[in-house]
């Protein structure tokens, strides 16, 4: 059975909050999984007072080291978790996470070549 | 019903509206305007009440006494000012004794020296000056509402009361210092520095704020050493714990102590003692030191607290390091490491990462906090 790097939808109602799951593929969405990797909260917090950009900005947990080793076994990342950990640096960057990128490598050429390096690293 | 409308032929014919005829009542008697109103007696009595008020004792509301609260428990029944009546009594006495000093004094003043007479002459001026005004406020003036005895109107902080805490806790950077020594508790301390952070970025209604607090008592800045406190800043705290009685022999030979009566309350988290769970101990500890030794205590009692907030800051600082920050468009995405391990053996602890499985939430259990504790200033 496939294994899957996806994310299981808790909270409440209008206020979403997800765990980032390695489970088998055919099970319920928020049934056990085998291991919980980390958490996502989809509800951007406002900048903290030290903050000097003063961005809003959304909270990630994630133990990157299991989530190499379940990507080296062969799990297959859902989009939404593609998305997660290609910014996380453990996958190759797609769809709008990479067009981010791209705009910022353009403004910062060397910044750009770091963020390449370590995606081709992971 | 249609709607009564009055017919201009009945309008009485002298209707000039001047300010000293404006409180007059349109019932009394000699009005020579046809009463216009179908109310009761009682209620015209009432009105003619209200009106004679308005024109005798009320009159003093009508224009407010600059630099002091104006409530009408201040005055009497006749509408004089309680406080005031001793002044006009001295100012009688004095218009009558100056008759009499004015002819005695250029003998004395020949062979006193220049110096101690012009001394002495500031001294009285300074006298005459302090009796000319109003004595301060008592609890007596500060009641508002004449029929509840009980309430009294509590100061609050002046402006520049206010001005002095945010200037002093943004230099020193001591929070507590600041309160023992401006005499304001610690909360309203923090509460005021707040306050001040965010007007400095709002446009502020001033003219409504200079009018609310001309209606309060206030406590000025005061610039002393040891200035009027503005309230007791050194109440013990009422713990939940102890509101239940608890009844705990001890026998006589045993030496028991507050610390030993906080482990009776609770074992697992004992309640500090008094003297530990008072706002200022420190204040306690410099009771009996003198002034440059308390001033010492206190400074290195400060640079301590300056030390733990670095320490803290840095600590926080080093934390946000490790985490990883991407950019995206609108918000940074902000990657913190933790362990899978730390669900423990069973994956059931509570410490675990991310939500927990097989457990109820308990939002809606007895005692959940639900409205935030702290805010982010």
């Amino acid at each position: 059975m496939v294994v899957r790097i996806r994310l299981a939808r808790f909270g409440k109602r209008n206020a979403p909050f997800y765990n980032i799951v390695v489970a088998h593929a055919r099970t319920a969405r928020n049934s056990k999984p085998l291991e919980v990797l980390g958490t996502y909260d989809p509800i951007p917090k406002p900048p903290r007072p030290g903050d000097e950009g003063g961005r809003p900005w959304k909270d990630i947990k994630l133990d990157t080291s299991r989530a190499k080793y379940w990507l080296g076994v062969g799990a297959q990342p859902s989009d939404p978790a593609w998305r997660l950990l290609s910014m996380a640096g453990l996958l190759e960057p797609r769809y709008r996470v990479a067009q981010i990128q791209e705009e910022k490598a353009k403004l910062e050429p060397s910044a750009a070549a770091e963020t390449s390096a370590a995606a081709a690293k992971a | 019903m249609p709607p009564r409308i009055r017919a201009p032929a009945l309008q009485p014919p002298n209707t000039t509206y001047t300010p000293s005829t404006r409180f007059q009542c349109p019932y009394h008697p000699s009005s020579q305007a046809r009463p216009f109103s179908n109310s009761t007696p009682h209620a015209s009595r009432l009105r003619r009440r209200m009106f004679a008020w308005l024109q005798g004792p009320g009159r003093a509301f009508k224009e407010p006494l600059p630099g002091s609260t104006n409530y009408l428990g201040a005055y009497d029944r006749s509408g004089a000012l309680i406080r005031g009546r001793g002044l006009e009594r001295r100012a009688q006495g004095q218009r009558e004794e100056g008759k009499h000093a004015s002819d005695g004094a250029e003998d004395e003043a020949v062979g006193v020296d220049a110096l101690t007479e012009e001394k002495e002459r500031l001294e009285r001026e300074a006298k005459e000056k302090r009796e000319g005004e109003l004595p301060p406020e008592t609890l007596e003036d500060l009641r508002p509402f004449p029929l509840n005895r009980e309430f009294r109107s509590q100061a609050v902080l002046s402006e520049e009361l206010r001005e002095a805490i945010w200037e002093r806790v943004v230099k020193r950077g001591s929070v507590r210092g600041v309160s023992a020594a401006l005499g304001v508790a610690m909360e309203r301390v923090a509460a005021v520095v707040r306050l001040k952070e965010v007007e400095r970025n709002k446009p502020l209604a001033l003219p409504y704020a200079r009018a609310v607090l001309a209606m309060l008592p206030q406590t000025p800045l005061d610039t002393r050493i040891k200035p009027r406190p503005h309230e007791s800043i050194n109440d013990l705290p009422v713990h939940q714990a102890t509101t239940t009685q608890l009844f705990h022999p001890v026998s006589e030979s045993r030496h028991f102590t507050r610390v030993d009566a906080g482990l009776v309350f609770d074992s697992r988290l004992p309640l500090l003692p008094a003297d530990a769970r008072i706002p200022h101990p420190e204040l306690v500890a410099q009771a009996g030191m003198t002034r440059t030794e308390v001033l010492e205590a206190q400074k290195a009692l400060d640079e301590k607290e300056k030390e733990e907030r670095r320490l803290r800051e840095e600590k926080r600082k080093k934390r946000e390091a490790k985490n990883k920050v991407v950019q995206g468009r609108r918000w940074d995405f902000v990657f913190q490491e933790v362990s899978v391990e730390s669900v423990g053996e069973d994956g059931r602890s509570a410490k675990g990462v991310g939500w927990r499985y097989g457990f109820p939430h308990e939002d809606r259990k007895r005692g959940q906090v639900k409205i935030p504790r702290r805010v982010e200033a």
